[in-house]
């Protein structure tokens, strides 16, 4: 290896561990419980989906600010997608539903509002439909 | 009209046919990303198309841009690239290593039964609606209330067949390198060691350097990346394969008997993971080394100078094997049954193993250009040199959302399927196979590129428009537009809007560059690859006449 490549893969290598150290690091807010603290979650909301459908709990969700949630999501027929975005569209987290698991996320809203919900994987042409607007109520 | 060989004509049919089918997918392209911009833009035309379609009852316009999305990846990919790719290593392999492929009646068996496959798959999407996605995720496939059965069968021979051509053609690629062309050519075992790098590490004691001596038994390192690519391709062959044999397993007893199997037999992670697995040998595995193999080909020849760096390149073609057999879990980062551990080590840290293997075979190419300075820009260095910059691109993208963090707000949007996924492709690939093409042409037909500006105007066109389509695409998936889904509001419209004027600036440099290969070619030589060549000359000669 000449001096030029050694050089080159070094830099490589340090372009790795920064990257990957920073985020798994909790600069990425979400990181500090999913992959750190790991906490027990204050409470537990539970998603049944079938038919293109999305079963919310018949209350609805409310949760608080800041509170870890674990979103406990099942599907009775495909693999769906469980995704929760904000009022402007932007996309705050997601987890596939595979049929036959249970799929689940914890999560920790930092601002009240209220969040739509929409599946985030393909599951047949009636796909797009598969939308609840302001399906998440963030209490402070 | 020019005389061209036997095997220079095939290699030119399967890249005739190759960029047909690039016309086909960047068509059906530009369609879906109409209707991303509106979309019920395409109703007249799609009324008019039912005329056609073996399907009754109402369609909607989501049936259409699902079936379209489920085509037009196996269009583009094993038709377009595949079809370029074999066309191009049935010329190259035997060329460099001095000997015949070795079933010659294999050639035209691939030809034609890749040209079936990918057109039965097609089909299925086209006149019947198939509408599974090339992901095919379990049970989605088999879930006839969600996709037409006759379709979910047809697409599943089509993909036999590509599948089974697919292994034909790897088998008589490694036939021809490793059959003995003289007594004192080395042998099967000998050719595999050195394939693999065996003899290098024993002489050298494991030392990498690159002053020392070629291996008497070594192949060159054009080969030596197809060998291990086509090693991903091979097992990659398999699983699609019995990914199209299970919707015919599903399927035929369905249609024949009314006999419906349980989905639910099949566990839809274990599958997910087999599936992925296989799949992704072409994204991460064969591609990567079929493109660094071209580039330590092309480069060399092209800025005529000794590939820098040769010894160090072998053995990062042999990681990029490694890597590309554990990467999978990067596609499962979402999926929270899969173990994290898995996510981690597979799907992150083994993933980001790419970013030195491809790291250093960019660092090489670019040093061969470097050191042979002054470089004569020719239109297949200045493809090749598109083509790192797409592999750059949309290689940071890829590894950005292959964490097990960022892929939380990443996963299925348009940012993977536009910054990397495109970026790629259009990029990356395909502007290596545009390369390839103005390469060979003068080696196949003792031609010459007939037009310089044309070939600046395809350049151009073709890489503004990938990235102003793949930035604008990035961008949306950014601010949540997921891929994969047909939004009934306008939110995402200007991005949209933007990705298609570059859909249609890469359209329109493709139409550029057809106009100057053919005349290149000239219409009698294009003429003479799909008619017999004695009537032609006399159709000809009648005309001068």
């Amino acid at each position: 290896m000449a001096s030029e490549e050694r050089r080159w893969f070094g830099f490589l290598i340090v372009v790795v561990v920064l990257f990957n150290a920073i985020t798994l690091s909790p600069l990425v807010p979400w990181q500090s419980w999913s992959l750190w603290s790991q906490p027990t979650p204050d409470r537990r909301v539970t998603i049944e989906m079938a038919n293109y459908e999305f079963g919310l709990p018949p209350q609805g969700i409310e949760v608080k600010a800041n509170e870890y949630v674990e979103f406990v999501a099942t599907s009775r027929d495909v693999t769906y997608g469980f995704g929760v975005f904000r009022p402007d569209g932007t996309l705050v987290f997601q987890m596939q539903v595979l049929p036959g698991r249970e799929n689940k996320i914890v999560w920790k809203f930092d601002a009240p509002s209220m969040y739509d919900v929409r599946s985030t994987e393909y599951s047949g042409p009636r796909h797009p439909e598969m939308f609840i607007e302001d399906a998440i109520r963030v209490t402070p | 009209m020019t005389r061209i060989g036997w095997l220079e004509k095939w290699t030119l049919r399967f890249a005739v046919v190759g960029l047909l089918f690039l016309a086909l997918a960047i068509l059906e392209g530009a369609l879906m990303r109409v209707q991303l911009v509106d979309q019920g833009a395409l109703r007249g035309m799609e009324s008019l198309l039912m005329n056609v379609r073996l399907v009754s009852g109402e369609v909607s316009s989501s049936d259409v841009f699902y079936s379209m999305l489920t085509a037009h990846p196996i269009v583009g990919i094993y038709g377009f690239a595949y079809m370029c790719v074999m066309g191009a290593f049935y010329f190259l392999v035997p060329f460099l290593l001095k000997k015949e492929i070795r079933h010659k009646r294999l050639v035209p068996v691939n030809f034609w039964l890749h040209i079936a496959g990918v057109l039965i798959a097609w089909g299925a999407g086209f006149f019947v609606l198939f509408n599974g996605l090339y992901t095919l995720y379990w049970p989605l496939p088999v879930s006839y209330d969600r996709v037409p059965l006759i379709g979910s069968i047809i697409f599943g021979l089509g993909l036999v067949l590509i599948e089974v051509n697919v292994l034909l053609f790897v088998f008589n690629l490694f036939s021809t390198v490793l059959t003995r062309s003289e007594p004192n050519a080395p042998g099967f075992w000998r050719t595999l060691f050195s394939a693999i790098g065996i003899p290098r590490l024993l002489r050298r004691g494991g030392k990498v350097s690159d002053d020392a001596r070629p291996h008497p038994d070594e192949l060159p390192v054009f080969i030596v990346a197809v060998g291990r690519g086509s090693i991903d391709t091979a097992i990659n062959a398999i699983v699609m394969l019995s990914a199209g044999a299970l919707l015919l397993v599903y399927g035929l007893p369905t249609l024949l008997a009314g006999v419906r199997m349980d989905p639910a037999a099949i566990d839809s992670l274990l599958y997910k993971n087999w599936f992925w697995w296989g799949l992704d040998m072409i994204a991460d595995g064969n591609v990567l080394m079929y493109t660094a193999g071209t580039w330590y080909l092309l480069i060399p020849l092209l800025v005529n100078r000794k590939l820098y760096g040769e010894s160090v390149v072998r053995w990062v073609i042999l990681a990029d094997l490694l890597v590309s057999l554990f990467v999978w879990s990067h596609h499962l980062l979402a999926d929270r049954p899969q173990p994290f551990g898995l996510q981690l080590l597979s799907g992150q840290f083994v993933t980001w193993g790419e970013f030195l293997t491809m790291g250093l075979t960019i660092f090489t190419v670019m040093m061969t250009i470097w050191l042979a300075r002054p470089v004569k820009f020719s239109p297949a260095l200045k493809f090749v040199m598109g083509s790192i910059f797409g592999f750059i691109v949309g290689g940071m993208a890829g590894l950005t959302q292959a964490n097990v963090g960022l892929n939380l707000v990443l996963h299925n949007t348009q940012w993977i399927i536009g910054i990397h996924a495109h970026m790629m492709l259009l990029g990356g690939l395909a502007m290596l196979l545009f390369a390839v093409i103005y390469a060979l042409i003068p080696l196949l037909t003792k031609l010459e590129i007939r037009s310089q500006r044309l070939v600046n105007y395809h350049f151009w066109g073709w890489i503004v428009g990938a990235v102003m389509m793949a930035y604008a695409m990035g961008m949306a998936g950014s601010q949540g537009m997921l891929r994969r889904t047909l939004y009934a509001t306008t939110q995402f419209q200007p991005y949209m809007i933007v990705a298609f004027v570059g859909a249609l600036l890469m359209s329109v440099a493709f139409v550029l560059f057809l106009v100057n290969l053919i005349g290149t070619l000239g219409w009698s030589n294009v003429l003479s690859l799909v008619l017999p060549e004695r009537w032609l000359a006399r159709r000809l000669g009648h005309a001068a006449a």
